[in-house]
This record gives C-alpha cells, structure tokens and sequence, in this order.
C-alpha cells in the first residue's frame, strides 16, 4: 500500500440519459466501478441509477475491477457510463 | 441656407487623402479588420437610410416619448405585478442579460465611428453608438423601479459584474464581439449575423410573446429597440460585401463563426424564455419554429444573396434545434441557485405540447422531468426539496462558448476534447472544437468555470461558489416557483 498520497484525478463525466457533462474528481486506486457510481450518484438528481452499468473510455468498455490509473486514465478526459 | 440633399452627400462622404501619415497607419489592421485594402476599395460603401445628425435625434427623442408614455400607462410596479410569475421570471433573464450588453456595442460601434473604412460607415457608427447606449439605458430604467418589489431585479445592472457561469459565457461572447474585436468582423457579426438574424428572436417571436402576455412595456420596449437595430444593421452588409470580393474564404468563416457562436448563447438565453417561462396555451410557435421561420430562412436568404454557402455545421444545427435549450433548462433547473431568476417544472400539458413540438428526442428529456419529481415527492415541498432536489456536482462547461456540457441528445452528448500544445481543453460540440481549432490563440489563455476551481481561483464546493462566486444571496438565488408544490404530483 503506498503512503504517498495521490492527488485526486479531475475527468469529466458523462451519464446515459443526463443533460449535462460533470466534474468528477477521481481516486486513482479506486475501481471503474467505483468511478461509475461515483458518477450515477452526480447524475442522480436527473437519472435513476441503474443496477448494471458499463464504462467507456477512449472508445474501449473498461474493466469493472480495474483502478482508475491501471485502466490508463488521464486528467480531463472524457468518460460514459451506459446501460450494457 | 443649403437644403438638406445639397450638403447631405458632402457630409457623409467626407474621405480625403492623407499627405504626412500613410492609410495603413490611420487605419492599422489590427483594429480595422482584415482584409487590408485601400480606401478606393471602400468609397462605394453605401446604406439606404442617409439619415442626418438633426433627423436622428428628432426620431430618437419622438421613439423615447413613446416608450416613457407606454411605461407610465401600462409598464408601472403594479401592471408587472399582474403577470404571470413564470414570464416576469423571463424578463429577469432578459433584463439581465440586455442592457450591458449592449453597452458593450457602443464601444465597438464608437471603434467603427473611428476605424471603418468609408466616412458614411464612421457616421453610421457613431448613430449606432448612440443606438446603443439608449438599448442599454431603457432596461436599466425600465426595470429599476421592479428592484423595491422583487430583488432579483438588481441582477439587470449587476450580471456582468459577477463571475456567475452565465455572465462568464456572456461576457466571453461579447468581448470577443465587440470590446475586443477590429471594425471589420465586429461590424459583420453584429449587423449581419446578430441585428439581422438573432435579435429577430427577440424583437418579432419574444415581443409577440409578451403581447400575449399582456406585458406591453417590455413589448414596446423591444419594438422600439428594434427600430434602431433595423437601421445600424445596415453597416454589415456593405462590409461583407466588400471582404466577400475579396476574401470569400474568410467571409465564410466569419459566417459560420459568428452564427454558431450566436446560436449557442441565443437558445440557451431566448430558448429556455420562450418554451418554459412564456405560456404555451393558444400559442403556435414553438422556440425551434421561431428559429425555422426568422433564423433559418432568413440566414439562408442572406447567404445565397452574398453568394455565401450553407455552415458545414448544418446537420449538426438542425439536430440541436431539437435538444440544447432543453437540455440546457433542466440542467439549470437542477442548479436553479446559480442563477438570479426562479425556475418552473412544466406541468403535464407543457409537457405534451412540448412532445408535440419536439417528438424526436422528448421522450429521454421526459425521462428527465419524471426523475425530478420523484426527488420532489421524496422530499416534499417548501424548503427542505429546495435544497434536496439540486445538483452538487460541480458542471462542466465547454473552452469556447462556456455555456454548460449540454450540447446533443441525453442519449449521446457531444462534447469531446482537444489537446494544444499540451494543454486539454473539452468543447461541447464539433462546431464549437472547430471555431476554436481555427483561432486556439484567441481561447485557449480563456479558463471556463470548472477550470477556475481545479487552479483554485475559484471555490470548489457549490454553496461557496454561488455565494461568493457568483455573488447570489438566499434572496435571489434561483428556487422553484411552486416550491414543489405542483398540483399534479
């Protein structure tokens, strides 16, 4: 486990069904799934979450168990969160 | 005493050539516009109104008597009290976001009086200035009387002087526009593009919709501004066609610019206005029809006249004409308390002629609405929904025209991002990536919102953002109308 603290990752968010782009602020060891719910919950005043979802980044579905900085991400790029 | 037409001509042509400075040197490009040429190319610039200081002034002070005298009889704290909540919320928009802006033209109207290029352009300009400073002194006296009754009418002086989001992405466009803008692409983005096209937003489909809403003040308010943009619109088209001879490359791009860049702030400002705070019962139009019947058509007449083709954006357009403004409004209702005016959820027959009018996409913006009204229901009215049923994410804006991330379809949002010598930036649409593509040394030192809080200008939680940011107190932050008490829940 690394004692030096990471700074958090500003991506913007983009939920199936909103009508809006979100600021979300990412943890780099947190998982994709985390991530994606982390932007279901900034949506979810307009957009019911949904039980199963997926992330898109840079085209490819990433890998729901992967970490934010494993699955590659990078500071103020654009990632989805769809219904499968 | 000389008759009018033996002098008149003489006045407004009144070129000479200079013998100790050279044309460029009165006339740099940097401030006159581009291309550069000489005055021989200029000196038939004409307009059809040839009016004379003497005969402006006679008109202006006869339109201003009407104005005071429709105010006294019908514009008065009581006769807007009268109204209906959503529209006097539609006047807050607009008051706000009028006067100052158009004191923004004076400025770039007094750079034509001094930089255009023939002397009848300067004279034109300097009756645009004086155009100008009237738009911005009628709203501003006009509504100053409304600040005692509701405090959100102090916003129609205060807007620009804030960092609100929505004053950031005005003064963006109108810096550009016209503070910081040569004569030239001033002159052609003003009149051609905004005076001859978007205004007609407001000066035919919004003064018809405050007739229906017995607000006749701000009715002959816009008639009579209106009256004045009619004749200084005049200057952009012999300046078009000018560069159009000799630059038909760049006089596309100030076209194509210009018009998106107005589309973006016109929907978000007169689109919300005219189809969620202007009744719809027993009305035709909808905000997309106004655009098909006074923008569409029109701006396509204007092009075929210059022999200008159609935006490459066009498709993109069409699409966006289906979905921003209402994409933009229920964003802005979940985050009604960055803003200086009150929001209204539309109720289930708004709702269906909306569906009427805009089948294509409604039923995900329906989606939306539903999932709003069950937090309202969660919650309950009053005080504790107000608060429980608001975003607090923070939104993302777009690097060129700063307006929210709300540009396609719920389903597929368009915004994508674009790297400049190192640097990110995201955009809300291909249109605006293009416009910003083409002049990234004009944007990209430009920070949005979201990027003022990740470099720590501004405040990064929601509530100090609204009250120290976007200088908004719980008396005039935006709420729901109805405070979630809406009959059909």
């Amino acid at each position: 486990m690394s004692l030096v603290a990471t700074m958090p990752l500003p991506l913007y968010g983009f939920l199936e069904g909103d009508t809006i782009g979100l600021l979300i602020l990412a943890d780099e060891n947190e998982s994709i799934a985390s991530l994606a719910r982390k932007l279901q919950e900034a949506g979810n005043i307009r957009v019911r979450p949904r039980p199963e979802v997926q992330l898109v980044y840079q085209g490819k579905i990433i890998d729901s168990a992967l970490s934010v900085s494993d699955a590659g991400f990078t500071a103020l790029e654009r990632f989805d969160v769809r219904q499968p | 005493m000389l008759k009018r037409d033996d002098w008149l001509h003489l006045a407004r042509k009144l070129d000479w050539d200079y013998s100790y400075v050279s044309e460029k040197d009165v006339f740099p490009e940097e401030i006159s516009g581009r291309p550069w040429l000489p005055h021989s190319e200029w000196r038939d610039w004409e307009e059809a109104f040839k009016t004379s200081y003497r005969e402006y002034v006679q008109n202006q002070h006869d339109k201003d008597a009407a104005v005071y005298a429709v105010r006294d009889a019908v514009g008065r704290l009581e006769d807007i009290q009268k109204l209906a909540t959503p529209w006097v919320n539609g006047l807050k928009v607009h008051g706000a976001a009028l006067p100052l802006a158009e004191f923004t033209g004076v400025i770039s109207n007094l750079r034509g009086a001094r930089f255009g290029r023939d002397s009848a352009w300067r004279t034109m300009a300097t009756f645009g200035a004086l155009d100008e400073y009237r738009h911005t002194e009628i709203p501003l006296l006009l509504l100053h009387e409304l600040v005692r009754w509701d405090p959100q009418f102090d916003w129609t002086h205060k807007l620009y002087h804030t960092n609100n989001w929505f004053a950031i992405a005005a003064r963006h466009f109108f810096d550009e526009l016209t503070i910081g803008q040569n004569a030239i692409e001033a002159h052609v983005a003003t009149n051609v593009v905004l005076e001859t096209g978007f205004t007609n937003l407001q000066f035919v489909g919004l003064a018809s919709l405050a007739h229906g809403a017995a607000d006749h003040s701000f009715e002959k308010m816009i008639t009579s501004i209106q009256t004045d943009e009619a004749r200084h619109a005049q200057i952009g088209h012999p300046v078009l066609a000018t560069v159009m001879k000799h630059d038909p490359e760049y006089a596309q791009y100030l076209i194509d610019k210009w018009f998106w860049r107005n589309w973006h702030l016109f929907s978000t400002l007169t689109g919300i206005t005219t189809d969620y705070l202007a009744a719809v019962d027993g009305r035709q139009n909808s905000f997309k029809e106004f655009m098909e019947e006074w923008i569409i058509d029109q701006f396509q007449r204007t092009l075929d006249e210059f022999g200008l083709k159609k935006p490459w954006y066009w498709d993109i357009l069409l699409e966006e004409l289906e979905t921003y403004h209402h994409m933009v409004y229920a964003t802005a209702y979940t985050y009604r308390s960055t803003l200086w005016f009150d929001f209204v959820i539309p109720s289930p027959a708004h709702r269906k002629w909306l569906r009427q009018k805009y089948p294509k996409y409604w039923d995900d913006l329906e989606a939306v609405w539903e999932r709003i009204e069950e937090h309202w229901r969660a919650a309950g009215p009053g005080a504790q929904g107000e608060s429980a049923v608001h975003g607090s994410a923070l939104l993302a804006f777009c690097d060129l025209c700063q307006l929210p991330l709300s540009a396609g379809t719920p389903r597929n949002n368009t915004a994508n991002t674009l790297v400049i010598d190192g640097r990110k930036y995201i955009l809300c649409s291909e249109p605006c990536r293009w416009i910003f593509s083409r002049e990234p040394e004009r944007y990209a030192n430009h920070r949005e919102l979201t990027k003022r809080v990740l470099a720590g200008e501004a405040p990064a939680t929601l509530p100090a953002l609204v009250s120290e940011y976007f200088r908004l107190t719980p008396e005039t932050w935006g709420k729901d109308m109805q405070a979630g008490k809406y009959s059909w829940f």
